[in-house]
């Protein structure tokens, strides 16, 4: 019998997820390609999982099977190969991916707004914004901000319904160096918490309005008299969205970014009048209200006037408005870490997160098993990917080794994250350092703090602090110019 | 000397620390503005009745349910009155363990800010203490505050004051619309990080938060929902902090706000949010109105008035919140009707047929037979005779009403006034007629005579209202409501937020809508245009709207008021043919009650008189027409104060071009000329302005029609020049001219 089939096509109708991965240009040098392959953010592995999977497997979970990815032309080969390839998609059997391109170069991103303008026609009802990035928090699921959309958009106009987490509190300043970005970026946001109605976003162009006040409406203030506000949390960036939005967007055509500019501006839709009726109809269309007349027309207990009367609806000039109720739900979670995996910084945070439950064992099948040497030291706090090698003495504390890595003898890596096909040759020494693909660290190198884009070389005996070190030329190969640079500008340190 | 002073301030040190410290309070009995005026000529504030009992008795008793021991009056008008006051009270008994001393402060005590520097110089605080105003009305338990106030100095010494707050609503009729705040604080400590102050008028739009306190204090709360009580436990630093800073005014406004905004003093100021009690100030008569319905409708239990009456009187407290006087005393009719919510005072009698509905009436009084009082706060002695209708008023003490008056909404009426029969107080949506009886001298108040002058001049046509025997002075309501030039003119007191503070009105005709909602399209002008664009069409092509001003201004609501009543003055001039004297002397009324630049008022005469000329076929009879209207009312234009010929040619041709009756602008010009309204030399100094040729007017239309009375002008003066060369023919050319322009 095919019960559960059916069941889960009747849920699978009401919601589209569209998942968004872009280039990832915060974790440059990371993302830069390697070679003529490029390196989509979506499948750089946080914790040894591609980040992709973190939230196709929490859309999995929440039921929704109707998934549209949209992510640059370069990278769908790649995107595609591993959504669809076995072992991958085991964690997300019932979603349906539909990946879609767009044109865009890593110089010029475009913004949410307009990717979610370009594919509109694919998106025909209610949907779920989510970036590829997000790395959903223990104890949060999709269900619940699911229901709390569905909840409120039938009772009382929620078009949007947002989520926000407490900022992850990352290591002290100066552990990392600036330029890798700040563990999760706050904006001060205003909220009601009662009914859990996001208010107010302050936006970059607020803060070069008036940069020592936030402003906010009186009339925000007499609707909500209880506000809360804070600078404590970051956006999720994942949005339960009414297909409406999107009619609004084709109106609104100079909005780009969709959390520093649409969304506070929807907030002021909620409590300006003048905004209420420009755009209220678009967001609400009446028929809503045309099924609530019906449904009291059959009412044998209800005998008032079907629609209420309002005092305020003004003659024949303008077409008699109705307050439109608009709603901007918020989901204020604040247990647990999470965060959007989208700067250097949170990607080794979040590293460090994964790290602090993990609980290293050795493999248990021989074949891997035979791989670390019996005289190396891995700490429990460590990851280590299937079919890597690990040789005598070495040591691992505290990070996170892909898979098919090579350590040396006697090699060192201290609070790094180390993606696949590393060589680290014997002696070397890593901490606090992201090496990406197919990087070789020589002997006896030592590096500290630094970023490496995937298949750089570092030279034997190299000692490196600080630095993102991008490869320079392919064709010509990775010669001693690099670290030379690099020696260069260390000593000038 | 120093040896055996020591030991003793040591051992006060200990007995501080053991709780044994008196509590001490200080009531500031005065209020500091003019908001009663003139129920407050005779009497301060801090003596009117509230429920049968002085605001000062309410004050006091709350504060001795809150075991305050130790009470300083601070008292400036009326002092010996106040002083008086105290000494007849219960609470002058020993038993009472309450001490009062009332403190005179000089008359150059302005305001609160001035009280506390007081204070300072009379050294008579020595600790911690309660400052609360003498118009308080509240059952918190205030030692609880206190407590939680010096633990808290006890480990935060900057800590300074504590504000008690009341949970309420945004638009609670015991929060003051006029005079509220928004507080920021700390969800977690209940510091007030950010005090921002809101008035009703001009609404205010947009409250500022400074950014720096984000980073100390990760959950704040933005509070609209506070009622201020106004009771705040003040450390000792609070009144030298007055001191230092001489410009400090209001104790919210000025102090809260400065010491939170101050980089320097870091002084922390915490707000105590109330979660039981009632607490709140007779700050206005709106106030007086909702607080008397608080106590009748028992919110501030165990203070009610058949229990613990703070003057002593004795209620019985029966269904529907009505309250009787235990001692037989009332003379009730058995056909009169006391509806709920309302209080009658010992001796007073109740006639047939009369209505007493949520009123409250002092001892001894009478009401006539068929007499309705809805909402009326009548204090003592007063005699209102049969079939008066009373509406949302207060009426001081001794006065007499006469037969058949009717006393309209958010009246006033002073202590000993007498009305005669048919007395009628017009409840216009917004009038608030005050009716004054100036016995004596009011030389200390300043302002009084030149308030007092405009007065007079009104009051010829004011007092028609007042019926035969009358002993009262009408204010008009717009000139009493003017605050003296110099003194405090701020937005507080502006006229329009005291509208919010006043009984009776309903500020229905107030603008309070966002207009940053309206304006607030700042991302993509692009759009915003289509929302501009008609609004200015509908300006132009309405033709009964009056034209304001040739650049298309932001016409206040103020102004917006002032010009549909000059508007409605003229048409009753015009219809009922008043005198050209009595009309001007209106329009001066109004033009000085609301402050307008008397361009304004010329501008709406001219477009009264051009928009009032009958409009007749042909061009013989049309120009009848405007020779009778011109010469019957031409002369008020310059009779409303300075003659400006050139001015009024300018404003009758911007007005001429924004209205349909376009054509008329020639004949109304030479007609205006032969009344020698304007002179030969004003049309030729007008001509000769960029203005008059409509430079600086963007919309063509109107540019296009401005142009085209600059032509017609050109024409005139071309007529005046041939005149001047040969002095045979006159003024026939000229009008014949006109008559052709169009």
């Amino acid at each position: 019998m095919d019960f559960e089939e059916s069941s889960t096509k009747l849920v699978s109708h009401e919601f589209l997820a569209v998942v968004l991965a872009g280039f990832g240009n915060e974790l440059v040098p990371l993302t830069n390609d390697h070679g003529d392959e490029p390196c989509p953010k979506a499948l750089l592995p946080v914790a040894n999982r591609p980040m992709i999977d973190f939230p196709l497997t929490w859309l999995e979970q929440s039921g929704i099977t109707e998934v549209l990815l949209i992510c640059p032309t370069t990278h769908r080969s790649s995107i595609s190969h591993h959504i669809h390839s076995d072992t991958s998609s085991s964690s997300y059997p019932s979603l349906h991916v539909d990946v879609q391109t767009y044109e865009e170069s890593p110089d010029e991103p475009i913004g949410t707004c307009a990717v979610l303008k370009h594919f509109s026609s694919r998106i025909q009802r209610d949907f779920v914004v989510l970036p590829c990035d997000f790395v959903p928090p223990e104890g949060l699921s999709l269900t619940s901000i699911l229901n709390k959309y569905r909840i409120e958009s039938n009772l009382d106009g929620a078009i949007v319904t947002s989520c926000w987490l407490l900022k992850v509190h990352g290591p002290d300043r100066g552990a990392i160096p600036g330029e890798w970005g700040s563990t999760g970026s706050c904006v001060p946001i205003i909220w009601d918490k009662k009914s859990g109605t996001l208010l107010h976003i302050d936006t970059p162009d607020d803060r070069d309005r008036n940069s020592n006040e936030l402003e906010i409406r009186m009339s925000l203030l007499s609707r909500y008299p209880v506000a809360s506000l804070s600078s404590q949390y970051t956006d999720s960036h994942v949005y339960v969205c009414k297909r409406s939005i999107l009619d609004i967007l084709h109106q609104k055509s100079t909005f780009d970014s969709f959390r520093e500019e649409f969304l506070p501006w929807l907030c002021k839709i909620q409590y300006q009048k003048t905004k209420q009726e420009k755009y209220g109809r678009v967001l609400r269309p009446i028929q809503a209200n045309a099924t609530h007349a019906l449904a009291l027309r059959h009412s044998t207990l209800f005998s008032g006037p079907l629609l209420p009367q309002d005092p305020s609806s003004r003659g024949s000039s303008s077409p008699s408005f109705k307050p439109v109720l608009l709603r901007i739900g918020i989901v204020v979670h604040d247990t647990g870490f999470a965060g959007r995996v989208n700067n250097i910084a949170t990607l080794l945070e979040v590293n460090r997160q994964f790290l602090t439950r993990a609980n290293y064992t050795l493999p248990t099948d021989p074949e891997n098993r035979a791989l670390i040497d019996a005289k190396s030291q891995i700490s429990s706090d460590s990851m280590i990917g299937s079919s890597t090698k690990i040789g005598e003495r070495a040591t691992i504390k505290r990070s996170v080794i892909g898979r098919h890595c090579v350590i040396g003898k006697m090699a060192r890596v201290v609070g790094s994250v180390l993606l696949d096909h590393c060589v680290i040759l014997d002696g070397a020494k890593l901490e606090g350092c992201i090496l990406g693909r197919n990087t070789r660290v020589g002997a006896k190198a030592e590096l500290v703090r630094s970023l490496t884009q995937a298949g750089y070389e570092v030279d034997a005996g190299a000692t490196i602090r600080n630095e993102k070190l991008e490869v320079s030329d392919w064709t010509a190969g990775p010669q001693g110019t690099d670290s030379d640079g690099v020696s260069q500008e260390d000593e000038g340190l | 000397m120093p040896i055996p002073s020591k030991p003793s301030s040591t051992s006060k040190v200990n007995l501080e620390d053991e709780d044994a410290e008196v509590l001490q309070a200080v009531i500031l009995a005065d209020s500091f503005n003019k908001r009663f005026k003139p129920l407050t000529v005779d009497r301060p504030k801090c003596l009117l009745p509230i429920c049968n009992a002085s605001l000062l008795d309410w004050t006091l008793e709350g504060l001795a349910l809150a075991g305050v021991q130790e009470v300083f009056v601070i008292c400036r008008s009326h002092a010996e009155q106040v002083k008086a006051a105290i000494q007849n009270s219960k609470w002058s008994h020993p038993s009472t363990g309450l001490k009062i001393v009332p403190v005179m402060t000089a008359k150059e005590t302005f305001s609160p800010g001035d009280a506390m520097r007081d204070i300072y110089t009379h050294g008579i605080i020595t600790s911690d203490f309660v400052l609360v105003f003498g118009d308080l009305v509240s059952n918190i338990r205030i030692d609880e505050v206190v407590r939680a106030h010096k633990d808290r100095r006890k480990t935060n010494k900057d800590a300074i004051m504590t504000m008690v707050v009341k949970q309420s609503g945004t638009t609670h009729r015991t929060r003051p619309k006029g005079d509220s705040a928004v507080f920021v604080l700390d969800r977690d400590t209940s510091e007030c990080l950010h005090y921002e102050p809101a008035s009703g008028y001009p609404p205010k739009t947009l409250a500022k938060i400074p950014r720096d306190i984000f980073d100390g204090h990760p959950n704040i709360e933005i509070r609209n929902d506070l009622l201020d009580c106004s009771i705040d436990i003040c450390a000792l630093e609070v009144p030298s902090l007055f001191q230092d800073n001489f410009d400090y005014g209001d104790i919210k406004r000025d102090f809260v706000h400065g010491v939170l905004a101050s980089d320097l003093l870091m002084k922390n100021i915490y707000c105590y949010i109330a979660k039981e009690g009632y607490a709140a100030r007779v700050q206005d008569t709106r106030s007086y109105d909702a607080i008397t319905k608080d106590i009748l409708s028992r919110w501030t239990f165990p203070l009610v008035p058949d229990n613990n009456h703070p003057n002593g009187h004795a209620y019985d407290h029966l269904r529907g919140n009505k309250y009787i006087p235990k001692d037989n005393s009332v003379v009730l009719s058995r056909t009169c009707k006391i509806g709920n919510n309302t209080l009658l005072g010992p001796s007073t009698q109740v006639r047939d047929d009369a209505q007493v509905i949520a009123s409250t009436i002092g001892a001894r009084c009478s009401i006539g037979t068929g007499t309705v009082l809805r909402n009326a706060y009548i204090f003592d002695d007063v005699v209102i005779a049969a079939n008066c209708v009373l509406e949302s008023c207060l009426i001081g003490a001794g006065v007499w009403v006469g037969e058949g008056s009717r006393i309209g909404r958010g009246s006033l009426v002073a202590d000993g006034v007498k009305l005669g029969p048919g007395t009628g107080i017009k409840a216009k949506e917004k009038t608030t007629p005050m009716i004054g009886e100036f016995i004596g001298d009011e030389s200390d108040e300043g302002d009084v005579d030149s308030e007092l002058e405009q007065a007079e001049q009104c009051q010829p046509s004011l007092s028609q209202s007042l019926g035969p025997n009358s002993d009262a002075f009408v204010w008009p309501r717009r000139v009493a409501q003017r605050n003296g030039e110099d003194r405090h003119e701020n937005e507080l007191e502006s006229f329009d937020n005291r509208r919010f503070m006043r009984l009776g009105d309903d500020f229905a005709d107030l603008d309070l809508s966002d207009p940053g909602s309206v304006t607030s399209e700042d991302e993509g002008s692009s759009e915003s245009d289509g929302d501009t664009v008609p609004q200015n069409a509908t300006v132009f092509s309405s033709a009964t709207s009056l034209p304001s001003a040739p650049a298309v201004k932001a016409v206040s609501a103020g102004e917006q008021e002032f010009q549909t009543e000059v508007r409605l003055s003229l048409d009753r001039a015009f219809s009922e043919g008043h005198s050209l004297d009595n009309a001007s002397v209106e329009l001066k009324t109004l033009r000085m009650a609301s402050n307008v630049p008397l361009r304004r008022v010329r501008e709406a005469v001219v477009a009264g008189i051009v928009e009032n000329i009958p409009l007749v076929e042909g061009a013989v009879p049309q120009r009848a027409q405007i020779k009778k209207w011109v010469d019957r009312w031409g002369d008020l234009i310059n009779l409303i104060g300075g003659v400006d010929g050139v001015e009024t040619v300018s404003i009758l041709q911007h007005h001429c071009a924004s209205s349909t009756r376009f054509h008329l602008f020639g004949q109304i010009l030479a007609a205006l000329y032969q009344n020698d309204i304007v002179e030969e030399d004003d049309i030729r100094n007008w001509h000769v302005q960029p203005e008059a040729k409509g430079e600086g007017i963007k919309n063509s239309d109107l540019l296009e029609k401005v142009q085209k009375t600059w032509i017609v002008g050109a024409r005139m003066i071309h007529q005046l020049n041939e005149q001047e060369s040969d002095e045979d023919d006159d003024s026939n050319d000229a009008e014949s001219e006109g008559g052709d322009s169009d």
